[in-house]
């Protein structure tokens, strides 16, 4: 924060306020101690004279630029808060392009956060001027130019209402609130409680909106139109409120047409700049090791190690051999670090492929049957669902903290035997496997207690001897699928942890919770390996690319990030769903992401490109599950409606237009097929779907809780 | 849960209407009735705390009434205290780019169940939850009486094999059958319990029907009584008709 004084005085020296920096520089030396003539006192208030508020607010705003740690202050710094109406405000420097990088902690957006632009009365004016000048303005500008009523309406009533007059934000918020978007509704309405300071001080999603910018895109001809009328005199206070808190990315084209725009519009943080999604993303699969696979078709039986001579003629597993190259969008087999494969799993691939060689290959003509598990008498109260990937458990998260875990094959849970009991049994036997197993504890149904809170999610590990469950109480739990107890609790988020997941190879997990922030854990390790910080709203739903190089995070603030594992890295930015997002699905082949939303709405996206490339209406009412098929051919999607819903989705991603002009602009055509792709609707008694999930043959699954409304 | 009825004007405190009007202008349409009572009570608590505390600081201040600085001051304590909220996003992405500077850790390969170092597991329980469920005695002839119990302990993790309720809610237990003391003592019937249903933690009817009997009423030892077990027992977990139905004998021999 030293620093941060220092960039401070070097700018008002810039821009010629002597005296400010003059009385700076003395108030500075009266508290504080000397550290030499560059650097001073970091307990120095920061604030004109004469603004009672401010002296409060800049000690306040410089314990907290005390917390962050030192940060580089590029051109940008935001200006001193000015005191009487009467002044004209100090303008903050026009945005640094490429100076601030969005994801930098940023002091100076936090300075910023305390300025105030010119006389709150005026407000009112400025806004209904700028309105009254986009209204007039050309048809095919208008839409763009539309954009931005929302961010600017919000952030001057939470400029009026952050610099305490309460009154005028309150008549802002009447006059100008039903101008806006329907899609913005919720979040007007949380607005319309926060009308004092103190109101905002505990909501971090309203202080984060405050310091970031909202990113509109624009075409340049808009731009320039937009800009030379706020330019004009009168207009120059309602241009630096554009200019602080707008983030305006100029492209070159077509202005867009209003059906485009709310395509992609409806986050928090406004779109995605073109820049945050052109990073280089290994969407490949990771090559499947090879090895013989025995041929036996009609052998139903487990003895089918491999290398085991049969009568038949093994046959080299195809799935391997086939790409010798090197897939160029697949990640280096050792570009993150993965657990070997053990004889285990190496059995478990097997069966995994001759389950393959049966599965059903479904298509438009050929639709999955359904098996719905229902859970009676959770009176509401289940939360998370989880099924095994050869569909042999079935583990249910409830309201009452207890997470349980039933078997759907005839086959019993058996937990291992006591120390005791396990020396006695004879190691060197053929089923040594079942003999360490207690068969007094045969049972169905395994409950398991450890939680404090409401359990949100649930995972099954690939070789299923774990299970991960976060819940509200802020921990992960990693219990024991084979003597049924917990083994450990991961600590890290302090607040409800809303989802989790195991890496597809096991020993990574991926939690994500009210903090904003997913982190990833290895199983060995007590802390997170990775903090994923970018979101400003609770993170509900993270997923694993399928080659567990990339992580898929939805959050409350209406978008999909994709992060890498390596590094950190956020590397995409979705934005389009106008509602929390909770569900995602990657495809299998590791190319397209499904994400559903409270909206109703289905939307895919293509990875590598980073743009939408479809959108699925039908659904009334929050989707909760996503599943593609296991070949990729048909994308299930289940909600609150009642109902499970099948789309095509070799159809849905077959003619992309993914040429350059539409990855230079993002300008999406969205074909209105969602009629053509949806291929059965299928209701359920009453009972929201929470969970979906293919069998090794294509059978889908699907769970949920009879609710008696 | 059936729709919320909302509290008629007339019958219902002022407090609550106001509690209801904050409600609905906050956009909330569909809530149970007691959320109004939890409401009020935690405004209330809320309120009450405040003010003492504003009277301490005042008192502390050596004024003679409270006034609204200390009201402030007392806000302002009490909310870094019970109303935490989290990190900022600057405090989150500075410790982010820390976090993520280091470099994935190896794995070791062949090294067991990959877990955290011991002090970190929770793999050596220094207590065991103690299980309610004894000896069933088969024979036909003997009965007791159920027994109530409050705040019914959780049978251990592994062996869950009959409903145990759980544990926050003040319900009467299914005991599979204790042995039988005829001494005027409490006695337990033998109830055949189902398997596990799933519940939420708070049933409102509880899904064990229990009775108590007064001892004294108990003569001869032959009275059979039967329990009304209809919600636990007519539910299936699964809908799937492949799987066959679950059979409880096994799970009382292995008891």
């Amino acid at each position: 924060d030293r620093q941060t004084l220092v960039a401070v005085l070097q700018f008002l020296r810039r821009s010629n306020l002597r005296e400010s920096e003059e009385i700076l520089r003395r108030e500075a030396r009266l508290l504080g101690d000397e550290l030499g003539n560059a650097a001073l006192s970091p307990a120095g208030p920061l604030g004109a004279p004469g603004a009672d508020g401010d002296h409060a607010s800049g000690e306040a705003l410089l314990s907290r630029v005390a917390a962050a740690a030192p940060i580089a202050i590029g051109g940008s710094v935001a200006a001193v808060a000015s005191s009487s109406p009467g002044v004209t405000a100090v303008t903050a420097l026009p945005p640094g392009k490429g100076v601030v990088v969005e994801d930098q902690p940023d002091v100076s957006a936090v300075l910023s956060a305390y300025n105030q632009q010119g006389d709150p009365t005026l407000y009112e004016e400025y806004y209904s001027g700028l309105k009254h000048f986009i209204e007039c303005s050309l048809d095919c500008h208008r839409a763009e130019l539309s954009q931005l009523f929302y961010p600017l309406f919000v952030h001057m009533y939470l400029e009026l209402v952050y610099n305490q007059h309460e009154s005028e934000a309150k008549s802002f918020f009447e006059r100008f609130h039903g101008d806006q978007e329907c899609y913005y509704q919720d979040d007007l309405r949380v607005l319309s409680s926060l009308t004092k300071k103190e109101h905002m001080k505990g909501n971090e999603t309203m202080l984060d909106f405050r310091t970031s910018k909202f990113v509109l895109r624009i075409s340049r001809d808009s731009y320039q139109l937009l800009k030379r009328h706020l330019q004009e005199k009168q207009n120059n206070q309602i241009w630096n409120i554009v200019q602080e808190h707008l983030y305006i990315d100029i492209f070159d084209g077509m202005p867009r047409s209003k059906q485009q725009i709310d395509a992609m519009v409806g986050s928090l943080a406004g779109e995605a700049k073109r820049e945050a999604n052109k990073a280089k993303v290994f969407f490949g699969l990771l090559k499947e090791p090879e090895f013989d696979v025995p041929l036996d078709d009609e052998d139903e039986e487990g003895e089918n190690e491999e290398g085991k001579p049969k009568k038949k003629k093994p046959k080299k597993d195809s799935v391997g051999s086939k790409s010798k190259k090197q897939d160029p969008n697949a990640p280096p087999q050792n570009r993150i670090p993965l657990p070997e494969l053990k004889d285990s799993d190496k059995l478990d691939k097997v069966m995994n492929m001759k389950e393959a060689a049966r599965r059903v290959r479904l298509g438009p003509e050929c639709l999955p049957s359904i098996c719905f598990y229902t859970f009676l008498n959770a009176y509401q109260g289940l939360t998370a669902v989880d099924i095994t990937d050869d569909s042999s458990m079935i583990v249910g998260g409830f309201a009452d903290s207890t997470v349980r875990v039933w078997s759907v094959t005839p086959k019993k849970l058996r937990s291992v035997k006591t120390a005791a009991d396990l020396s006695l049994i004879d190691k060197e036997s053929d089923d040594v496997l079942e003999r360490i197993m207690d068969e007094k504890t045969a049972s169905e149904l395994k409950i398991l207690y450890g939680h404090s809170g409401p359990v949100y999610g649930t995972s099954f590990s690939p070789d299923r001897n774990y299970l991960l469950s976060c819940s509200e109480d802020g921990t992960v739990r990693l219990w024991s699928l084979q003597t049924f107890t917990c083994l450990v609790g991961y600590k890290g988020h302090n607040y409800p942890v809303w989802d989790t997941q195991f890496s597809p190879y096991g020993y990574y997990f991926v939690s994500g919770g009210h903090d904003r922030v997913a982190r990833l854990w290895a199983t060995d390790h007590y802390q997170p390996l990775r903090i994923f910080a970018g979101h400003l709203a609770d993170v509900t739903c993270t997923r694993f690319h399928p080659n567990s190089n990339y992580i898929a995070t939805g959050s409350a603030d209406r978008t999909i990030r994709l992060w890498d594992v390596l590094n950190g890295n956020c590397v995409r930015i979705f934005t389009g769903h106008k509602g929390p997002i909770h569900s995602l699905a990657f495809s299998p082949n590791g190319r397209f992401l499904a994400t559903g939303a409270t909206d109703g709405r289905v939307l895919l996206w293509d990875i590598g490109h980073g743009l939408m490339v479809g959108e699925l209406k039908g659904h009334t009412d929050t989707i909760y599950a996503l599943r593609f098929s296991r070949d990729g051919e048909i994308l299930a999607s289940g909600s609150m409606d009642n109902t499970v819903r099948l789309w095509d989705a070799v159809k849905a991603f077959e003619d992309l237009e993914t040429d350059d002009f539409t990855t230079a602009t993002g300008h999406i055509n969205l074909p209105e097929n969602s009629q053509d792709l949806l291929l059965g609707t299928y209701m359920t008694k009453s009972t929201p779907v929470v969970h979906l999930h293919f069998t090794r043959r294509n059978l889908l699954l699907a769970a949920g809780a009879y609710s008696s409304q | 849960m059936e729709p919320a009825k909302m509290a008629s004007p007339k019958s219902a405190p002022k407090d609550a209407q106001v509690m209801a009007q904050i409600l609905k202008d906050m956009g909330i349409t569909e809530y149970e009735p007691r959320v109004i009572n939890q409401m009020l009570e935690f405004a209330y608590r809320y309120v009450t705390t405040i003010l003492e505390d504003a009277k301490i600081y005042s008192s502390h201040a050596k004024k003679s009434s409270v006034d609204a600085d200390d009201v402030r001051l007392a806000i302002q304590c009490r909310t870094d205290q019970s109303f935490t909220s989290p990190p900022p996003r600057d405090f989150l992405l500075d410790i982010a780019r820390q976090k993520n500077q280091t470099p994935l850790p190896l794995i070791k390969p062949y090294s067991g169940p990959r877990l955290p170092p011991d002090r970190y597991c929770l793999t050596a329980p220094n207590y065991r939850l103690k299980s309610l469920q004894k000896k069933v005695s088969s024979t036909a002839g003997r009965i007791t009486v159920p027994r109530l119990s409050v705040g019914a302990v959780s049978s251990r993790p592994s062996t869950p094999t009959l409903g145990a309720p759980s544990a926050q809610t003040v319900s009467v237990s299914a005991k599979v059958g204790t042995p039988v003391s005829l001494s005027g003592q409490r006695f337990t019937v033998q109830i055949p319990s189902s398997q596990a249903t799933v519940k939420s933690a708070t049933p409102t009817t509880p899904t064990v029907q229990n009775v108590l009997i007064n001892p004294s009423l108990i003569g001869p030892k032959n009275i059979l009584i039967t329990t009304n077990m209809v919600s636990s027992q007519s539910t299936a977990n699964e809908a799937n008709p492949l799987k066959r139905k679950h059979e409880d004998d096994d799970d009382y021999d292995n008891l």
